[in-house]
C-alpha cells in the first residue's frame, strides 16, 4: 500500500520512493533531498536569462538516483540549505 | 436555514460586491482602477467579521477586515447612519498609504447591521515621488499622508474641511477627489443593495444567513485540511534592492484541521520601503489561499479561523514604525504571496483529488513604472504602466500557464491598451508583445511574461520622469512545481541616446536595435527625455514537471511561435529542431543524454 507525498513522491514501506520506478530513496518523514542526485545549474546560463541576474542564483534539480526522473526542483543561493517537504502522517 | 433562501441571499452578497466594483470603476478617473482594476470591495457583519471578500487585489480583504475593526474600535459610539471613514496607515491596517480604505457602516431602521469597504490606489498620496511609490523614502512618514482612521461624511454630510485638508496634501487633487468620490459611489452603491437585500428577506433572515455563511466556510475549509496528511512545506523567495539581498522564508505546517505559516528566518526589516507591516504578510498570505484552497468556499472570516500566522517582529514580514512601506505592495508583499503559493501547491500536489488544483507561482513580480511631467496637452500626468497587471500564468498539473495570464492575487487585473496609454502620456510604445523564453520550462510550461519599449512623443517638456520601483531584476521569483523551472526575470533598461538625432530610434524593434548606451536600472527615478527609451521585460510564469517529458510537438510549436528558442528547446527541454521540423531521433537521443547526466551525479550534497 503506498501513498502520496507529491507529484513525484510517493512513501510505500516505511520509506519515502521515486513514484516513477519505486527506488527507495529516504526513510518516511525525513528531508529525502540529501539522497537525490543533484544538478545545479546557474540561472545566468539558462535561456531567457539577462546580464542582471545574479551571478550565483542556481536552480537545483533533485532526481530519482536510480532512474534519473526529476522530483523536485527550488531557487537557491549556493550557501542556502534544501528546502524541506516532510509529511509526518497520512 | 432553508437552503435555497441562503442560496439566493449568498448570491445576492456577491452581485452587491460586483455592482459595487462596477461603480468604482465607472467613477474613478485613474487608470490603474479602471484599466488594472487595481482594487477591491469587500462586506463586513456589524462587528468588522469578514462576510463575504470580493474580487479584485486579494491582499487588502484581511487588511480591509482590520481596518473596518480598527475604525469600530476608534469610534465606539460615533458611528452614525451616514457616517463614511478613511483609514490609510500601513502600521493600523493598510498595505500602504497609497491604497486609502474607505469604510461605511450600513444601518437599517436605525440599527447597524453591517459595513461596506473598498480601495483604490489613489493618483498621488503626497509621498516624495509622484504616484505613491517612494523607493528612496527613509521613512513611512516620507511616503504622504497616513490616517489611522477619520471620519470623512458626517450622517451624510462631506466634512469639507477634511476634504480640503486632504486634497492640499497631494498632487492632482481632482483626479484625487475623483477616486474619492468613486470609492464614496460604491459605498454608496453597497449600501443600497444590501438595504434592499435586508428588505426583501428581513433582518433576522438576513443576520442568518451572515453566521450560516461564515461558520459554513469556516467548516468546509477545516474539512479540507483535514483531507491531506500532516506535514509541513517549506518556500523561499530572494529579491533585490540596490545590491541588497532579502529573503522571505516560510515554513507552512498543516496540523489537524489548522494551517500555520511561520516566517521565522526572514530578512530583518529594510532601510528601503519594500517591507511589510503584519497587515500586509497576513494579506499576502490569504490572497493566494483564497483562490488555491478555498476555490469553492465563500471567502470569508471562516477562511481565516483556522489559519495562524507567525511574523517575526523586526523582520521584513513584519517592520516596526517608522520603517517606510510604500513598495511593500510589489516588494515583500508580493515574496509572501509567491512563498504561500508554493507551500500550498505542494500540499495541494500530496493529495491526488486536489492534483488539478495545484499550480506554480503565477506573475511573482510586479514592476511598478510611475511615469509623471507634463502631457501632450500641457496638463500634469501621473501614471502607472499597468502592464505590470498583465501577469503571467503558472503552469498547471494539465496545462501550460497562459501567456501574459493575470495574477493570482487578483483575478481582474488587467493592462490598458497601448492607445490609451499613448492618449494619456507623451509616448509612443517601439513594441510590445510576449517575450520569448520568460515562461519556466516543465512538462506545462509557465505562461510567458512580456516586453515592451516606450520613447518620449510629442511632449511639451521634450519627455517624462518616472518612479522605478524595480526590485526583483536578480532572482527569479515565479517558482516552478514538481520539477518546473521558474520563470524568467524582469528586466529594466534605461537606453540613452543624447546624441541620435530626433525620430532616429522610431521603428526599433527590440532593445538590441535600440540606439544608445544601455544600462540596467532598477531602483529610483529615471529621464524617459530626448532621445531616451526605456524597455521593460516582466516575469514568466512557473512551470509543472520535468521538461524533459513535454510533447516534443508542444515544443516545436512554441519555437513557431517565438514563445521558445532554438536554445531553449535543446538545452531545457532536449528537443533538437531540424529547420522547421522536430528531429525526432535526434530528440530521444539527446533526452537520453541529459537524464543521464542527472544521476552521473552523486548524492544531493
Amino acid at each position: 500500500m503506498s501513498t502520496r507525498q507529491s507529484r513525484t513522491l510517493i512513501v510505500e514501506n516505511a520509506s519515502i520512493c521515486c513514484a516513477e520506478c519505486k527506488k527507495s530513496i529516504a526513510p518516511a518523514g525525513t528531508s529525502w533531498k540529501s539522497a537525490a542526485a543533484l544538478t545545479r545549474t546557474r540561472v545566468i546560463d539558462i535561456p531567457g536569462s539577462t546580464s542582471s541576474t545574479h551571478p550565483d542564483v542556481e536552480i537545483r534539480h533533485f532526481s530519482c538516483p536510480a532512474c534519473g526522473a526529476l522530483l523536485d526542483s527550488e531557487t537557491a543561493l549556493p550557501e542556502d540549505p534544501f528546502l524541506d517537504d516532510i509529511l509526518t502522517s497520512k | 436555514m432553508d437552503p435555497i433562501t441562503f442560496s439566493i441571499i449568498r448570491h445576492r452578497l456577491y452581485r452587491v460586491v460586483e455592482e459595487a466594483v462596477i461603480t468604482l470603476k465607472h467613477v474613478s478617473g485613474s487608470a490603474i482602477t479602471n484599466e488594472g482594476h487595481d482594487l477591491m470591495v469587500s462586506l463586513y457583519e456589524a462587528d468588522g467579521t469578514l462576510l463575504l471578500g470580493g474580487v479584485g487585489f486579494l491582499h487588502h480583504l484581511t487588511s480591509a477586515a482590520e481596518a473596518c475593526k480598527s475604525i469600530i474600535r476608534r469610534f465606539e459610539g460615533d458611528v452614525h447612519e451616514g457616517d463614511l471613514f478613511l483609514l490609510n496607515d500601513p502600521f493600523t491596517a493598510a498595505l500602504h498609504t497609497s491604497d486609502i480604505y474607505l469604510v461605511s457602516p450600513i444601518h437599517y431602521k436605525g440599527e447597524l447591521i453591517a459595513w461596506s469597504a473598498c480601495f483604490v490606489h489613489v493618483y498621488d498620496i503626497g509621498a516624495m515621488n509622484p504616484g505613491g511609490f517612494a523607493p528612496e523614502a527613509q521613512d513611512v512618514f516620507s511616503e504622504g499622508f497616513s490616517s489611522p482612521g477619520l471620519k470623512l461624511v458626517d450622517r451624510g454630510d462631506l466634512r469639507q474641511d477634511i476634504w480640503d485638508t486632504l486634497l492640499n496634501m497631494v498632487r492632482g487633487p481632482e483626479m484625487v477627489a475623483l477616486d474619492l468620490r468613486s470609492m464614496i459611489a460604491c459605498n454608496n452603491v453597497a449600501k443600497d443593495r444590501m438595504i434592499s437585500l435586508v428588505e426583501k428577506y428581513g433582518l433576522p433572515t438576513f443576520q442568518e444567513t451572515c453566521k450560516t455563511l461564515v461558520a459554513q466556510s469556516e467548516t468546509r475549509l477545516r474539512e479540507r485540511l483535514l483531507e491531506f496528511p500532516d506535514g509541513s512545506w517549506e518556500s523561499r523567495q530572494y529579491f533585490d534592492v540596490k545590491g541588497e539581498v532579502y529573503k522571505v522564508l516560510l515554513k507552512m505546517t498543516k496540523k489537524g484541521d489548522e494551517l500555520i505559516f511561520d516566517f521565522t528566518g526572514s530578512s530583518p526589516q529594510s532601510k528601503y520601503s519594500v517591507n511589510c507591516t503584519k497587515w500586509a504578510s497576513l494579506g499576502g498570505l490569504f490572497a493566494p489561499l483564497f483562490p488555491l484552497l478555498c476555490y469553492d468556499i465563500t471567502w470569508n472570516e471562516g477562511v481565516i479561523r483556522p489559519i495562524k500566522v507567525i511574523a517575526p517582529e523586526g523582520s521584513i514580514v513584519n517592520c516596526t514604525k517608522p520603517s517606510p512601506v510604500s513598495v511593500a505592495t510589489v516588494g515583500a508583499i508580493q515574496s509572501v504571496n509567491n512563498a504561500a503559493c508554493t507551500t500550498i501547491g505542494k500540499m495541494l500536489a500530496s493529495h491526488e483529488k486536489y492534483d488539478d488544483q495545484t499550480s506554480a507561482v503565477w506573475h511573482a513580480n510586479h514592476f511598478a513604472v510611475f511615469m509623471f511631467g507634463k502631457n501632450q496637452k500641457g496638463g500634469d500626468a501621473i501614471g502607472i504602466l499597468t502592464e505590470t497587471f498583465a501577469g503571467s500564468g503558472g503552469a498547471r498539473t494539465f496545462a501550460d500557464g497562459v501567456d501574459i495570464g493575470g495574477e493570482i492575487p487578483n483575478p481582474i487585473s488587467r493592462m490598458a491598451n497601448v492607445e490609451t496609454v499613448e492618449a494619456m502620456f507623451p509616448v509612443r510604445y517601439l513594441f510590445r508583445r510576449r517575450l520569448q523564453d520568460s515562461g519556466g520550462g516543465g512538462e506545462f510550461r509557465g505562461g510567458t511574461g512580456g516586453e515592451l519599449a516606450l520613447v518620449p512623443h510629442d511632449a511639451p517638456d521634450g519627455g517624462l520622469h518616472y518612479v522605478l520601483s524595480g526590485k526583483g531584476s536578480k532572482f527569479p521569483q515565479s517558482e516552478g512545481l514538481a520539477g518546473g523551472n521558474p520563470g524568467a526575470i524582469n528586466d529594466y533598461v534605461w537606453v540613452h541616446s543624447p546624441d541620435a538625432e530626433q525620430g532616429h530610434n522610431c521603428f526599433s524593434q527590440s532593445l538590441s536595435s535600440i540606439p544608445g548606451e544601455k544600462e540596467a536600472i532598477s531602483w529610483g527615478v529615471f529621464p524617459l527625455m530626448g532621445n531616451d527609451a526605456l524597455y521593460v521585460r516582466w516575469n514568466g510564469g512557473g512551470g509543472v514537471g520535468d521538461p524533459l517529458d513535454r510533447d516534443p510537438h508542444s515544443v516545436l510549436l512554441d519555437v513557431t511561435n517565438q514563445v521558445i528558442s532554438i536554445d531553449a528547446a535543446r538545452e531545457i527541454f532536449g528537443v533538437q529542431i531540424q529547420g522547421q521540423s522536430l528531429d525526432v531521433d535526434g530528440t530521444t537521443n539527446l533526452r537520453t543524454s541529459l537524464r543521464k547526466e542527472r544521476f552521473a551525479t552523486n548524492g544531493g550534497k
